[in-house]
């Protein structure tokens, strides 16, 4: 008997012990609620600074609306989990999101975002972005800034060679055949080939830019076309001759770490990187131009994939924070902060005037020539299976780059790839 | 008489068993329990979370027949194989010699074993990018040495061949875990009692062995433990993958295949059954580690 | 004189063996560590630059300055000191159980422990996000103890049960005749005489813990409650790549580990022969 106490008292003890250590640290934060609405705005850490200023000025700009901020790690994939583990809960921790664009169409189709149409006016944006926003003809994420590629060549190098900017993929190949062994250059070519979302952006522009695309006005799948099997065998000769040979392993990060050591002609790269490529420990600053991407023998035009973030609320919380939520993103696209947060982020701003504001093009002159390449950019594939379709493309691209299968074989397995996703239901 | 006694020993012995062990159990119970159930009960229905009007029917076992005809989920469980293998044979040859190293009395032990638990202490979201980094066709590490040693003669691309990007995991994982391998068998070659080996000198045994004889049998089912959560592990490798290749080359692993149908695809059903799978998979793995391990542990 | 000398070169060989060993493992921290302390200008250098041609300790005020990095710290060493704790106090007496009492279904009891944490941690997410929603704790150190239990737990049960069952039989016969209960032997008898390996196994469990990423991001969205691994994967931004302050960082969090290995070096060591367990 006496034993049994013992062991009841022991048994206890650990209980009680184990229950006062998992007790240890209660630091909730608490809401404060003295009449204001509180939204949670979740966003990536690669615009946190910016953003947070911009954010504590909105705060107190007004008394009723009170933002704070939740940042998520730079790195898109992290940042659609965490939405995604949210709001398939029907989680209203978070209230507005910074979403990556390619991301809207799938939250929209799992009804996960509020419907904002006629709500932000988005009459004085760049249409590109908008349509982006819109899915099932209603406005479901408002462009909070857009991002689109250029080309960026070392200017000296040219200026040396007496060349003209080319405008074609041949031009390019060309010159880089002059251009390599002088002046420290090692790489005809640099962009980004890794099996990721980075190399759906490089690809679409090379089939752009040919005439080609992945799927025509209907929804149906074009890839194996002769425009995409010409635009995707230039793709793959510049990874085969002209580019370092780690390209296919390259995303941003690291394919701008080559070009800033001057070892390359030119990078296709956000547009971001004008300034970005110019930083302290830069070997090519003040020697890269810009301009659009090239075209390839079947194409008359080229076309920059569009990227950015888009303003989304999600469609759970009450109607009280969804009309926070809406004042909120009418801050955030108005025309000043749009120019406020261009001047300190350097982000492409997605109302047309901005592009124009003289304040803006003396401190970034660039914007003048850039206006006209964003506003030839295209949108990747709205469709809620985006992310299917990217895997196939990322997939069956990057085996024809590393030349694994040849380019006409990846292009017809896509097709297929595509044709039976179109299918499922 | 006799026999009544035992019998009621037994059930003493049984009731703080089961005493002993509630509180552990509670707390898995409490924790664990919830969110396994759910994921098989989602791997029976038909949930793609971008499609709700489908009312997410169940479907029985649908979603694993599908997993036997998805030539990638087959492909990426044979590469996690692949994997799993060699990088747990390498881990345990290398762990168990810096083990029994770590185990010798000599000078400067203390810093050996500090040293070796430093790939370890990194953490994984650092390390990973560093050794993509140390891999890297003009700036890496790796490159750097093995040209400076004259082992190849120009910088190579080693993440973008299906060869090199395997060797590539390989290495870092086994850099990044044989630690554990070693402090686990350490751990073990300590609990061997010193008289052990006295007594196989004294009967003349050498070195080798002792080795045989004595450390090997002593400490095996320490090894059988360390192995089978290395398998474990090795098996459901994850971030390393995701970071380094992004699944390019065929090294896709079967949980970074799990995570693009669940979180990319977001098709709950079908992500679910291939968890599901990782997870039947890792049990049979373990049932066989219990069967090697013999009576050691079960009697 | 001759015997010596083989023992000499034995020695010597034996030492260079550990020492081109340890360098091989410590090789990518050096190059980590050597990073930490370069100019920014020789960071990504082409081809890579081992020695700093100055030292540069900027990125370590930076690690400071720009991040909590202090509390980061604070937070990853309570969560993982609480787990290793908590798991190896829940661990050690189930283990005990299953590797000293005799009753039936220890088997099916072991493969279950197991099975709970041979889970994707990726299916169970989301559901131990609601779980602990519900129950108030996103956000809290027990909010991220909790989850961690589930891989912790079975792991130091695992470890520990196989330890305890190495130890030679007659031990609790010897202490019952002294009167000694079921659960006092364990206290007073068995847990001292597994210390060295209970080290090991806390030390495992404390660096799984110390580690762990996904779980940590998904349950503390609050800045101030974010852990090392955590902490420092928000270092990037869209304007840069901090390697600099990465190095730094992860240099920073190494060392306090090695400083606890160093200290419990003896207890973890400590080897059987002063346990008394002589047979």
């Amino acid at each position: 008997m006496k034993k049994r106490v013992k062991q009841t008292v022991a048994c206890a003890a650990i209980v009680a012990m184990s229950a006062s250590l998992v007790a240890c640290g209660n630091s909730s934060s608490k809401d404060e609620s003295n009449g204001k609405v509180t939204l949670k705005f979740s966003f990536d850490q690669g615009v946190g600074e910016p953003t947070q200023k911009i954010v504590d000025e909105f705060n107190k700009s007004q008394d009723k609306i009170q933002v704070e901020t939740v940042l998520l790690p730079q790195d898109a994939n992290q940042v659609h989990d965490d939405f995604v583990n949210k709001l398939a809960s029907e989680d209203t921790s978070v209230d507005v999101m910074g979403l990556d664009c390619i991301y809207v169409s799938e939250f929209a189709s799992a009804g996960w975002l509020m419907d904002l149409t006629d709500k932000v006016e988005t009459s004085n944006m760049l249409e590109g972005p908008v349509a982006g926003g819109t899915y099932d003809g209603k406005l479901v994420a408002a462009p909070w800034f857009t991002n689109s590629s250029v080309m960026f060549y070392r200017k000296d190098v040219l200026e040396q060679l007496n060349a003209e900017v080319p405008t074609t993929w041949e031009g390019w190949m060309e010159l880089a055949d002059k251009a390599v062994g002088t002046n420290g250059i090692e790489y005809g070519a640099d962009f980004q080939a890794a099996q990721s979302e980075a190399l759906v952006t490089n690809w679409v522009e090379y089939i752009w830019g040919n005439g080609g695309d992945v799927f025509d006005e209907s929804g149906n799948p074009i890839v194996d076309s002769e425009n995409n099997i010409e635009a995707t065998q230039i793709m793959k000769d510049l990874v085969d001759k002209y580019a370092p040979a780690g390209i296919t392993t390259y995303a941003e990060t690291e394919s701008e770490q080559v070009f800033k050591e001057g070892k390359c002609l030119f990078i296709r790269d956000w547009s971001g990187f004008w300034s970005s490529g110019q930083d302290e420990g830069s070997k090519v600053s003040g020697k890269i131009a810009a301009t659009k991407l090239p075209t390839g023998p079947k194409g008359e035009e080229s076309h920059t994939c569009l990227g950015g973030l888009d303003l989304v609320v999600n469609n759970a919380i009450s109607d009280q924070k969804k009309d926070a939520a809406i004042e909120f993103i009418s801050y955030m696209t108005s025309k000043e902060t749009q120019k406020k947060m261009t001047l300190i982020s350097s982000q492409p701003p997605v109302i047309k005037d901005v592009y124009t504001d003289e304040e803006i093009l003396a401190e970034i002159p660039f914007y003048a020539d850039f206006y006209d390449i964003i506003m030839t950019g295209k949108s990747r594939p709205l469709s809620p299976k985006y992310a299917k379709v990217s895997d196939a493309i990322q997939r069956n691209i990057h085996q024809a780059l590393t030349g694994e299968t040849d380019v006409k074989t990846a292009l017809t397995a896509l097709q297929s790839g595509l044709e039976e996703l179109s299918k499922e239901k | 008489m006799k026999k009544k006694k035992f019998n009621s020993l037994e059930r003493t012995e049984s009731r703080t068993a089961w005493i002993m062990m509630a509180p552990a159990l509670i707390v898995l119970a409490v924790v664990a329990v919830y969110p396994i159930l759910r994921t098989f009960w989602l791997s029976f229905h038909q949930m793609q979370l971008t499609d709700p009007g489908s009312g997410y029917p169940f479907i029985g076992l649908k979603n694993y027949i599908d997993i036997f005809r998805d030539s990638r989920a087959l492909e990426s469980i044979g590469f996690t194989l692949k994997f799993t293998v060699t990088t747990v044979v390498f881990e345990l040859l290398i762990g168990f010699t810096a083990a029994l190293i770590m185990n010798k009395a000599f000078k400067g032990r203390g810093i050996v074993r500090a040293a070796i638990l430093i790939p370890w202490a990194i953490p994984t979201s650092v390390s990973a990018l560093m050794w993509k980094f140390i891999y890297n066709d003009q700036y890496g590490l790796f490159n750097d040495i093995l040209y400076k040693l004259g082992v190849i003669d120009s910088y190579k691309a080693w993440l973008s061949t299906a060869d090199g990007s395997f060797m590539a995991l390989v290495i870092t994982d086994i850099w990044k875990t044989a630690p554990y391998m070693a402090l686990l068998i350490l751990a073990g070659l300590q609990m061997i009692s010193e008289s052990l080996y006295e007594s196989a000198k004294i009967d003349g045994a050498n070195a080798v062995q002792r080795l045989l004889f004595v450390t090997l049998p002593n400490v095996k089912s320490t090894v059988m433990v360390a192995l089978l959560f290395r398998t474990l592990d090795a098996f459901r490798v994850f971030d390393l993958v995701s970071v380094m290749t992004g699944g390019a080359n065929k090294t896709e692993s079967v949980s970074l295949y799990a995570y693009n149908n669940l979180m990319k695809f977001l098709d709950f059903g079908y992500g679910s059954a291939m968890a599901v799978m990782i997870f039947v998979i890792v049990f049979i793995i373990s049932l066989l580690y219990m069967r090697a391990m013999g009576d050691q542990l079960s009697e | 004189m001759n015997k010596k000398l083989r023992k000499n070169v034995k020695n010597i060989l034996f030492y260079l063996f550990v020492i081109v060993f340890v360098g091989i493992i410590v090789l990518p921290f050096i190059w980590q560590f050597l990073t930490s302390l370069k100019p920014m200008s020789e960071i990504s250098a082409i081809p890579a630059k081992w020695i700093p041609s100055k030292i540069n300790v900027q990125f370590y005020f930076n690690v400071f300055q720009k991040h909590p990095f202090a509390k980061y710290l604070i937070n990853s060493l309570v969560v993982a000191t609480c787990t290793t704790f908590l798991s190896i106090l829940i661990g050690a007496s189930a283990a005990y159980a299953l590797g000293r009492l005799r009753f039936k279904g220890k088997k099916f009891m072991m493969m279950a422990i197991l099975s709970i944490s041979m889970f994707p941690t990726i299916a169970t997410l989301s559901p131990i996000y609601l779980l602990l929603k519900q129950l108030n704790l996103l956000n809290t150190y027990a909010g991220l103890v909790i989850p961690y239990i589930t891989f912790a737990l079975p792991l130091s049960i695992w470890l520990l049960t196989n330890f305890f069952s190495q130890l030679p039989r007659g031990f609790e016969e010897a202490a019952a005749i002294d009167g000694c209960s079921r659960i006092g032997t364990f206290f007073r008898i068995m847990l001292p005489l597994i210390k060295p390996a209970i080290f090991s196994v806390a030390l495992i469990v404390f660096i799984n813990a110390w580690n762990e990423y996904i779980y940590a991001l998904t349950f503390m969205t609050d800045d101030m409650m974010r852990t090392v691994p955590v902490g420092i994967a928000m270092f990037p931004s869209n304007y840069e790549m901090p390697w600099g302050d990465m190095a730094a960082a992860s240099v920073i969090v190494t060392v306090p580990l090695i400083v606890m290995v160093l200290i419990f070096q003896k207890k973890i060591i400590a080897g059987l022969t002063t346990g008394g367990i002589k047979e």
